[in-house]
């Protein structure tokens, strides 16, 4: 009898295994049910199920965004105004897997694992949020996209408060629609925060990470100069410019976006260099915005041709790059080559509105502080001589550059336009993207405008 | 005004009370399987030796221990006859049944004489009697006061505090069971009393199955049928909000279950008639899966069920009893007939049978429970080696020819990813809901992983987790797991290797089965669909888990002592 319990060791082994599957579950669902919990088809939290007891949501200067009164979830009373912060903010479903409403629901609601999700109407309790953005100026800038598909984002690069971010296509969270078959082509995207979900073609955008390779790579960068004929052969195909330019040096290539001067610059730089330069201002690579990553841009020329490569440098051939990636690029350059942290949540707390202060931080280098200054001189020059400061109100000495991508041969262009200023008192970084646009200025450039004066009136005020 | 106050009063009030239940629950369970437990580790009669044997040559004494003894110079034997190369590594079988003391040679190559008489068989030894085993000679002696501390740490020392009396532990589970009724009228579903008509009809049938076992067949221990009436109270009390008409049928089942444990009891009451039934068991067995690929309808994608009058029902759970019979035997049988092809057969057969069926979590449990049996039988890596080798095979030959069986592995561990898709859509549910119900639970009635298919078998872990919590989640798991230290500790006790090996095979087996429904569900391994021993909806299921319960009941020695006073 004692060789069977000797061998009985064998089942021992085997329900020791047991117990250590149901620890590992025990650990894990510990660690983990927060995010379990949080999926559109939870019926614990469906409808307005899970925020009846949900905390209030605060923009920076206290303007409540959305909160919970007798049980209902209850956002701003302007149509605007929750139209342009919905990707933000979030509605009653987990449809915008960005937004705050979803990714801090836990907080918002209370939610600890030890309760669960249905907790008494008596004993539950959530916390409020405050944002850093500035509704009115989502608002204004909501308006200056008039009916566009896009996204604007606008943030402080000295802190990395996101000021001003919106996403359209949206929706009115009060009164959210029922996508199906029938109506889906009118709500394209609509819960993507296309600010940090959605990526585009750079355009001429791209064409400061080209400049930055040629400042960092070629000594003789600022005694070259480069012959536009309206086009060119490179790499064995022909690259195209806008008008001719004739002889042209790199900051009026830049200035006047002239494609030959940079398509020239890539093919000569090559695809390590290119590549290394687009990896350093992380255009391959995701933040974390707050809880939120961002979608990666793209530089891939690994098995790009000659000429391809020459594409890459203007910001056509497979170049993705997401706008708030894009923003993170400019509050880089606007700092010395320092790139700010973006954020939305300022602060979770129990009781009411919390006064709004924010930290200067200096977050990793992406960029030399020399090419930086230098791309900085450069993009003001690009503003005084070419767009002119009026466009921006005239009080704000803004930095920027407009990339025009064409999507595909024969449709309409993605406009970008992306900046910062160099005002001690506003010191904002931007970038904008106008699906279906005719040009960069001329589309992206006033919404952009629109969107940093609200801004900045608001950094001013306070 | 005053109105209003009065209202939310009486809201906070309530509230207070259903979070009182929802805290008083997991407590309670949590005394009742404690209570279970320790009362298994108490009320034991020290380790001593039933008889001895003394050796005429130097008067040295060898206590006899067991009910069933290996004699052998090896050492892994109860009796060691060390330094006598005359004396068989495995030489004789000394044991006792009803009937007194029997030696039995196991094919020794110098034999064993009693009184001077070469042994065939099993013959019967009486006090006095003088057995030769090699060179020298033993008298079978009464015993006398000769302790061994050979205390497996399950068990605790004699003449500590008695365990719980069956009445009191009946009455816990009875309180438990009508907290969660409590608690399942009040939910989100429906507000009504039918929860209590269905506590009320279990209740009947578990103490008068109390009665019976305690009044009736007067037996000490309440234990195990203590911790199968915690579970299946459970899983009545999840079904209720489910529907009435599985609810009722659960109940029925467990009677059947409980009279069928009883049966078996009984059956296995003599461990060398149950040997003369293997024969028919096997065929009986084979028989039933026979049926069940002739007149099987397809359920769930396994074509595991038959219909017989009206009634459905899934014989391979039943074939679970007989495979535990036919795999475990008496000691002197072990020795005697040391290579168990027949076993090998009977288990290939089964699981031939069931892979036909499509049915592969309960091929799964079989083949594990074949290399439990095989292992613990006959301590014969080789050929458990061979099979496993032989089962990976036979796996991959599924994957081959079952592409939806090499679907379920592609979408193992990816269940969020697969949430809208049949790969993931179960659990993912699983796990978000589980995380939903927090440590104490949203309330019986109150889940919504109800409304998802197979919730009340296959997923009913994560039932548990959402709608009583995790602690009581965790407290099943660890009643369930707990059966086999127990069996184990009662190994050497037990009146028969037959019992000690179906014991451990059974409580193996329904850990198994625990586990592949646990992790199936929670994706930590792919899904299965077996049910959650006791806990999950299923009336052959329940019938079954109780005739295997029997098995570890068999091996307690108490089981057949009949109460003293």
């Amino acid at each position: 009898m004692k060789r069977v319990r000797t061998r009985s060791m064998f089942v021992f082994v085997l329900v020791l295994l047991f117990f250590a599957g149901i620890t590992y579950f025990t650990v894990n669902i510990s660690l983990n049910a927060g995010s379990w919990v949080q999926h559109s088809y939870n019926g614990h939290t469906a409808g307005s199920g899970g925020l009846e007891k949900a905390g209030k949501i605060f923009d920076r200067n206290g303007v409540v965004l959305a909160q919970t009164v007798d049980g209902n979830r209850v956002y701003n009373e302007d149509y605007n105004t929750r139209l342009s912060t919905l990707h933000v903010v979030g509605d009653n479903s987990l449809n915008i897997s960005t937004a705050v409403q979803s990714v801090y629901r836990s907080e918002l609601t209370g939610f600890s694992y030890i309760w669960g999700l249905e907790m008494p109407q008596s004993f539950r309790g959530g916390n409020n949020l405050t944002l850093t953005i500035d509704s009115n100026a989502c608002k204004t800038a909501y308006e200056a996209l008039g009916g566009m598909n896009g996204a604007v984002v606008v943030m402080n690069y000295k802190t990395g408060e996101i000021l001003c971010s919106v996403s359209s296509k949206t929706y009115d969270p009060q009164n959210p629609p029922e996508i199906n078959e029938e109506n889906e082509k009118d709500y394209v995207g609509a819960y993507l925060n296309r600010v940090i979900s959605s990526s585009y073609a750079p355009g001429s955008t791209f064409k400061l990470i080209t400049t930055a390779a040629a400042l960092e790579n070629m000594p003789d960068i600022d005694s070259r100069t480069f012959e536009c004929t309206g086009s060119a052969e490179i790499g064995g195909e022909k690259v195209t410019c806008m008008s001719q330019h004739g002889t042209i040096n790199l900051d009026d290539g830049l200035a006047q976006s002239c494609n030959i001067v940079f398509a020239q610059l890539a093919y000569e730089l090559g695809r390590d260099k290119m590549t290394a330069a687009a990896n350093e201002m992380g255009i391959n690579s995701s933040f974390n915005i707050g809880h939120a990553p961002t979608v990666k841009g793209q530089y891939d020329v690994k098995n790009a041709s000659d000429n391809d490569l020459a594409w890459s440098g203007i910001g056509q051939y497979t170049d993705l790059a997401n706008p708030m990636q894009m923003c993170i690029l400019m509050s880089a350059i606007a700092n010395g080559g320092n790139r700010a942290e973006p954020y939305y949540v300022h602060s979770i707390n129990g009781s009411d509105y919390s006064v709004f202060t924010a930290a200067v931080q200096s977050g990793q280098a992406m960029l030399k502080s020399s090419t930086a200054q230098r791309l900085n001189d450069m993009m003001r020059y690009t503003v005084t001589s070419n767009y002119g400061d009026y466009m921006f109100g005239g009080n704000l000495t803004v930095c920027a550059k407009t990339g025009t991508a064409e999507v595909q041969e024969g449709e309409s262009n993605d406009a970008w336009i992306v900046g910062f200023t160099q005002d001690e008192d506003a010191p904002l970084a931007f970038a904008v993207v106008v699906e279906d646009g005719t040009f960069g200025l001329t589309t992206a450039g006033p919404v952009a405008s629109a969107a940093i004066q609200a801004c900045a009136q608001s950094m001013r005020a306070e | 005004m005053d109105e209003f106050l009065q209202s939310l009063n009486i809201q906070v009030l309530t509230d207070a009370a259903v979070v009182a239940l929802r805290i008083l629950i997991p407590l309670l369970g949590i005394i009742v399987v404690f209570q279970c437990y320790s009362s298994m580790r108490r009320q034991r009669r020290d380790e001593k030796p039933l008889i001895m044997l003394e050796n005429t040559a130097n008067g040295e004494v060898l206590p006899v221990l067991c009910w069933e003894n290996s004699v052998g110079r090896a050492k892994r034997n109860d009796i060691v006859i060390a330094d006598d190369l005359s004396v068989s590594r495995e030489h004789c079988v000394i044991l006792r049944r009803k009937e007194g003391w029997f030696i039995s040679d196991t094919g020794s190559k110098t034999g064993t004489f009693v009184n001077g008489e070469q042994t065939q068989g099993r013959v019967p030894v009486y006090i006095n009697d003088e057995i030769k085993i090699g060179k020298d000679t033993f008298v079978l002696k009464r015993a006398q006061d000769y302790t061994i501390t050979n205390r497996s740490w399950f068990i605790k020392k004699e003449g500590s505090k008695e365990g719980i009396a069956p009445f009191a532990l009946m009455m816990l589970i009875s309180i438990f069971t009508l907290f969660m009724a409590a608690e399942a009228c009040l939910s989100i579903e429906a507000v009504d009393f039918q929860p209590l008509l269905i506590y009320a009809a279990f209740m009947a049938v578990a103490w008068l199955f109390y009665f019976v076992s305690t009044k009736v067949f007067k037996r000490v221990g309440f234990e195990l049928e203590g911790l199968a009436l915690f579970l299946t109270g459970i899983g009545v009390m999840l079904s209720v909000r489910q529907g009435l008409h599985q609810t009722y049928v659960q109940i029925i089942a467990c009677a059947i279950g409980m009279a069928f444990f009883c049966f078996m009891i009984k059956f296995l009451q003599n461990p060398d008639r149950v040997n003369k039934w293997r024969l028919a068991i096997m065929i009986i067995a084979v028989a039933l899966l026979g049926v069940n690929i002739v007149f099987g309808s397809i359920r769930g994608g396994a074509a595991n069920w038959i219909m017989i009058g009206g009634i459905s029902v899934q014989p391979s759970e039943f074939v679970k009893i007989a495979y535990i019979f036919v795999g475990a035997s008496a000691l002197d049988h072990l020795q005697t007939r040391r290579n168990f092809i027949i076993f090998i057969i009977f288990s290939a057969i089964c699981i031939g049978a069931l892979f036909i069926m499509s049915d592969f979590g309960t091929a799964l449990i079989f083949f594990g429970t074949f290399i439990m049996i095989s292992i613990v039988r006959s301590g014969d890596y080789k050929t458990v080696v061979v099979s496993v080798v032989g089962a990976l095979f036979g796996g991959l030959m599924i994957l081959r020819f079952k592409p939806y069986i090499a679907d379920r592995f592609s979408g193992w561990g990816k269940a969020f990813q697969n949430s809208d898709n049949s790969l993931g859509y179960q659990t993912a549910r699983v796990l978000t809901y589980a995380a939903s119900g927090g440590l104490f639970g949203c309330g019986l009635g109150n889940g919504f992983l109800k409304y998802v298919g197979a919730s009340e078998s296959d997923l009913v872990f994560g039932l548990v987790c959402e709608e009583l919590g995790l602690i009581v989640a965790l407290t099943i798991a660890i009643s369930i797991g707990g059966l086999f230290f127990y069996a184990r500790a009662i190994t050497t006790r037990s009146r028969s290797t037959f019992y000690s090996i179906s014991a451990c095979c059974a409580a193996g087996l329904l850990v198994l089965q625990s586990s592949l429904n646990i992790f199936g569900a929670t994706d930590i391994l792919p899904l299965t669909g077996v049910t959650l021993p006791f806990v999950s909806v299923g009336g052959s299921s329940m019938i079954a888990c109780w005739g295997l319960l029997a098995f570890i009941k068999a091996a307690d020695e108490r089981t057949y002592s009949i109460k003293k006073r």
